[in-house]
């Protein structure tokens, strides 16, 4: 380890890594230290040669900053921008007794908006996040928020990519990605973007599944089953078969979002905010908003009104 | 899409091939001019009697394509790895001084780093570095391998990312011979694509003329020719209104490129051939290296 740095408390254990709070000695600037034991077996991980590759070139205002990196022969270390806290742990922090209580509404719509900004900048950029979730997204006391840990993070769009359908951490995850697609694009993120949105405004995971096949449930069960006429090809998709028995029986339309948030939520759920979380919980992944359209959604009509 | 983009996206859905293989070897020998297989082609004098005690010998040093096509052959690796890895060899080239010097093994290590850092960065699932120790026939150890992949990405400073620009700039001696096929066929498409209209309208026009004819029943053969002419620019006025189709084939061929019937039709044929598919009929005489069964 460089001793430009002091390493400092523990903040948490990432998928691949440990995760410390450091000091730069010379400049007093906090900074996070992910450490990744090198198993020689393997080598440098794949997750860390792409995290490092592709976050160097990604500058922007909503996603971490990675400063540098150390490799040693057993250790490396990114040095990434400090953040206070994540979304998990501050959504956590709000509950009522033991109830989780979702954010203030013009929090939820601030924070949704950074995501978005953020996300937009990776798909500019062909990088898919592919674990969008409450705990990868940093947040700080000036409210800001920042798309962090990109381990599964793929850059797109080039003919030289094969893709697996193992990712994403199964809450947020994609009905497509849960019945085996690999041809996925930047659709996967948005709809782990609308699984963020519900939860941020009833404190409750929206999808809380256990397996595949419940997770797949839960989201038809809520959002409707498809079918061919509003999601061409799904019968194409390598699972469908096996995911479709339970629900060909009884299609049904799904249900009404805007009743099923209002239930946990203390202050009123307008139609709008409801309009734009259908427009990312798009079962057909051709029909989800890209993060460009989301954002000019009516519901952040104040922030690109007043940008 | 661009006819490059076009033949890339081709290049990638073909299977290795030896002149890929060939192409990798001459691109990662470039790196470094001055090292391995040039030496290698001079004899050397043997290396200074050792003790009886020397260590066990290492495995004599492969030729660079051997090496490289043992490697395709055992991990079975995927075209777009493979041939991504001439981007990373190229970056090399741009990076390292020109008189860089090494060991004759230099070049082994560069493509195999290369190799290894394409699989992981491009694929969601690829080798430990323990295999691709084993990969090569116990050429290098484990520590080898770690090594020289930390080195590679020092030296590339962890800058992985390759467009499509990159792609078909590196790639392009492989492309270039697809890139031909696409714009023969392409050329040959619309060819057949005007000459079928010509034929329709050729058609349509002895059909009005019949009707003419009918109409003015005392028309002549002549007027009939020179209208002809003058609606399709046929030269050929000579007023055999017997076969105008062959005539005008033949003259609008003539006009656009100076191609016979008979070659135009030969190539014809290829482009109609359903047996050739149209994706990998550029390449018709590849020869697919044997690998087993099992990609990572």
């Amino acid at each position: 380890m460089s001793s430009q740095f002091k390493q400092l408390e523990k903040l948490g254990n990432g998928t691949y890594a440990t995760v410390y709070k450091g000091l730069n000695k010379t400049t007093g600037v906090y900074v996070a230290l992910k450490e990744v034991k090198l198993d020689s077996e393997e080598g440098t991980p794949s997750t860390a040669i792409r995290e490092i590759s592709l976050m160097k070139e990604l500058k922007h205002d909503n996603i971490v900053r990675l400063y540098d990196v150390i490799h040693t022969e057993n250790k490396l270390t990114l040095v990434f921008e400090y953040m206070d806290n994540d979304l998990k742990k501050y959504m956590d922090s709000h509950t009522v007794g033991n109830t989780p209580a979702g954010l203030e509404m013009h929090l939820v719509k601030y924070f949704q908006w950074q995501l978005l900004e953020g996300l937009a900048f990776c798909h500019e950029n062909k990088i898919l996040h592919r674990d969008l979730k409450p705990q990868n997204l940093l947040i700080n006391k000036r409210g800001q928020l920042k798309l962090g840990d990109f381990g599964l993070a793929r850059a797109f769009g080039i003919p030289v990519n094969t893709f697996s359908s193992e990712v994403v951490t199964l809450w947020y995850r994609a009905p497509d990605v849960l019945m085996g697609s690999r041809t996925y694009t930047t659709s996967i993120d948005i709809w782990s973007c609308g699984c963020i949105l519900a939860e941020m405004i009833t404190g409750k995971p929206l999808f809380p599944g256990t397996n595949d096949e419940e997770q797949l449930k839960l989201i038809f069960d809520t959002m409707g089953t498809p079918s061919e006429a509003s999601w061409p090809a799904v019968t194409q998709l390598p699972k469908y078969a096996a995911s479709a028995q339970s629900f060909q029986q009884h299609p049904h339309a799904g249900k009404d979002m805007k009743q099923l948030l209002q239930a946990h939520c203390k202050e009123t759920v307008d139609d709008v905010v409801i309009n734009l979380l259908h427009g990312l919980l798009q079962l057909n992944p051709d029909m989800r908003l890209s993060a460009k359209q989301a954002l000019h959604h009516t519901w952040f009509a104040e922030y690109y009104q007043r940008s | 899409m661009d006819t490059y983009n076009k033949a890339l996206n081709i290049l990638m859905k073909s299977p290795v091939t030896d002149d890929m293989i060939q192409f990798l070897t001459h691109a990662t020998l470039r790196v470094m001019p001055n090292c391995g297989q040039g030496a290698q082609a001079y004899p050397s004098p043997p290396t200074s009697p050792r003790g009886a005690a020397a260590a066990p010998q290492q495995p004599r040093l492969p030729s660079l394509r051997t090496f490289i096509t043992k490697l395709v052959r055992y991990t079975n690796v995927y075209t777009p790895t493979l041939l991504a890895t001439v981007c990373y060899l190229k970056k090399l080239q741009r990076i390292l001084p020109k008189d860089a010097k090494g060991l004759p093994s230099t070049i082994h290590r560069l493509f195999l780093a290369c190799l290894i850092i394409s699989a992981k960065n491009h694929n969601d699932s690829s080798p430990l570095n323990k295999h691709w120790a084993k990969y090569t026939d116990g050429l290098f150890s484990l520590e080898d391998i770690n090594l020289m992949e930390r080195q590679l990405l020092q030296l590339l400073n962890w800058d992985l990312r390759l467009s499509d620009e990159d792609l078909i700039l590196d790639l392009q001696f492989l492309l270039e011979p697809i890139k031909q096929h696409i714009e023969i066929t392409t050329k040959q498409k619309k060819r057949m694509h005007a000459l079928k209209k010509q034929q329709q309208m050729q058609q349509q026009m002895q059909m009005q003329m019949q009707k003419q004819n009918q109409f003015y029943s005392h028309g002549r053969n002549a007027s009939v020719s020179s209208n002809l002419s003058a609606a399709t620019l046929v030269s050929n006025g000579n007023g055999n209104t017997t076969s105008p189709r062959s005539g005008l084939a033949g003259a609008s061929l003539a006009g656009s490129r100076s191609c016979s019937n008979g070659s135009l039709s030969a190539k014809v044929d290829i482009w109609h051939d359903k047996t050739v598919p149209s994706d990998l009929s550029w390449n018709l005489d590849y020869t697919p290296v044997s690998l087993p069964a099992g990609q990572y």
